[in-house]
């Protein structure tokens, strides 16, 4: 049994008071204004409102040699790979697409040293660039990132993960997939498209998602409805919205069964996952502010709280 | 005079105070850092965490105890060491053996609820008082320990 990262975990149980509460998102969703939203916040945190930058490296500080918390930040590493390529077709700077925080250092992006990236995504960029240059298409460099990154993150949680990471690698991968063969099969897109962009898994299989996507969108929810994630496919079909909120919601009950460890990485990367929902949550609420939307529809929206 | 008997009966007062002595500084150390991780974000509930940090400490203290009797009943720390047949030296170390290895084990589950504890402290440090507890549970095997290995030394005929 391990006994690591005892003080990392510590650190984070005691920093999870600051996280918000559902009493805390109702004083935000009734507050009149922007002013009283991020008074709320600070009253709550004490300060202003830590980015999961900062969360990162509090974390990342705690336990600098697990390679396991890596992990989390696959998906922006990805995404600022396509930042780059994106800003190299429009002729635009990088620098402000990126997001933060990475694992990557983004000069080696910014100036297509791919020899220079870890591992786990080099031949990704070396690919997605020669595609971008071949191609042009857009959506199939984004597609076929998207991808290689769930495939980057099940590779690496079976490598180095515990079975919380491979988890999490597994919901993000089926949440994901079930989102694209959707979208591709609504848009009759061709079977050389979704073998890139769809990446597979233990639970939904690429070569049954492949062959649904390719008829019409009812086939795809039919099979669906057959497997376990026959929750997520009814959301889907009613709403987007509520689909990526169930995806969200599924993460976090994930999250919630590291909270009551006392070692090892899962409650830091609870923690991470908590930090995310809680920004996102904030975003909601601050964006249907500005949109006027009422009450019901933001509650509607919020996403489930570790706390 | 035999001096493996005598040999023995040391070995015994070693391992008492060794292996409880290890099981007490890992556990102690291991509540010390996470301890340190709520203060170093808190440093209000020091005193609260520090309770839970002492209290794997114990066992150390029985297996230091347990060596000082079992030494002054065969006469060491007098000067006088007894003479001891081969017999009444392993009945000796026999006896330390109850400390030596309950002491050990029970320190470190000691430690690891005291952690659990520790994380109370630093989520609801009301509750603080309920994971000293919790974890002041796990002493009562080691003053089981403790008391037939007392039970064993003073018995042994000499």
């Amino acid at each position: 049994m391990t006994t690591k990262y005892a003080n990392a975990v510590a650190a984070v149980k005691a920093m999870e008071n600051t996280l918000l509460t559902w009493n805390d998102l109702e004083q935000l969703i009734n507050a009149q204004s922007r002013a009283e939203i991020n008074s709320l916040v600070m009253a709550k945190k004490g300060e202003e409102n830590i980015s999961t930058e900062a969360v990162w490296e509090m974390i990342h500080d705690y336990a600098p040699d697990s390679k396991e918390l890596e992990i989390l930040l696959y998906k922006n590493d990805f995404h600022n790979l396509k930042a780059s390529l994106k800003a190299m077709i429009s002729g635009k700077p990088p620098e402000k697409y990126y997001i933060r925080p990475t694992n990557l250092n983004l000069h080696h992006l910014t100036e297509k040293e791919y020899d220079s990236l870890p591992d786990y995504i080099r031949n990704t960029a070396y690919e997605a660039y020669d595609l971008i240059v071949g191609t042009s298409d857009g959506q199939l460099v984004d597609s076929f990132i998207d991808s290689e990154a769930l495939l980057a993150i099940q590779k690496s949680s079976e490598s180095f993960g515990g079975d919380f990471m491979r988890k999490y690698a597994e919901l993000l991968t089926v949440c994901a997939d079930i989102k694209t063969a959707y979208r591709c099969s609504k848009m009759r897109k061709q079977k050389s498209f979704l073998e890139r962009a769809i990446c597979g898994s233990s639970e939904l299989d690429k070569e049954s998602l492949i062959r649904e996507s390719l008829n019409e969108p009812e086939s795809l929810l039919n099979f669906l409805e057959d497997s376990s994630y026959s929750e997520a496919a009814r959301l889907l079909n009613e709403s987007p919205a509520q689909f990526e909120k169930w995806c969200d919601d599924a993460i976090m009950e994930l999250a919630e069964t590291a909270r009551m460890k006392s070692f090892g990485t899962e409650p830091l990367i609870a923690y991470y996952i908590a930090t995310e929902a809680e920004q996102k949550n904030l975003r909601i609420i601050t964006v249907c502010h500005e949109f006027g939307a009422d009450r019901e529809t933001i509650t509607e929206r919020m996403r489930k709280l570790y706390v | 005079m035999n001096s493996l008997g005598l040999t023995l009966a040391i070995i015994g007062a070693v391992c008492a105070a060794l292996f409880a002595g290890i099981g007490s500084a890992r556990a102690v150390g291991l509540v010390g850092e996470a301890a340190a991780g709520v203060v170093s974000v808190d440093p209000s509930k020091f005193s609260k965490v520090l309770i839970l940090q002492l209290l794997p400490g114990t066992q150390g203290l029985y297996g230091l105890l347990i060596a000082i009797l079992l030494l002054s009943r065969i006469g060491v720390l007098g000067g006088g060491a007894a003479d001891l047949t081969t017999a009444q030296g392993l009945m000796f170390l026999a006896a330390s053996l109850p400390i030596a290895v309950v002491g050990y084990f029970s320190a470190m589950a000691q430690g690891r609820a005291a952690v659990a504890g520790v994380g109370i402290t630093a989520k609801k440090p009301e509750h603080n008082g309920k994971g000293i507890i919790m974890a002041a549970m796990v002493e009562t095997y080691a003053i089981l320990a403790l008391l037939v290995s007392i039970l064993l030394i003073y018995n042994i005929a000499i």
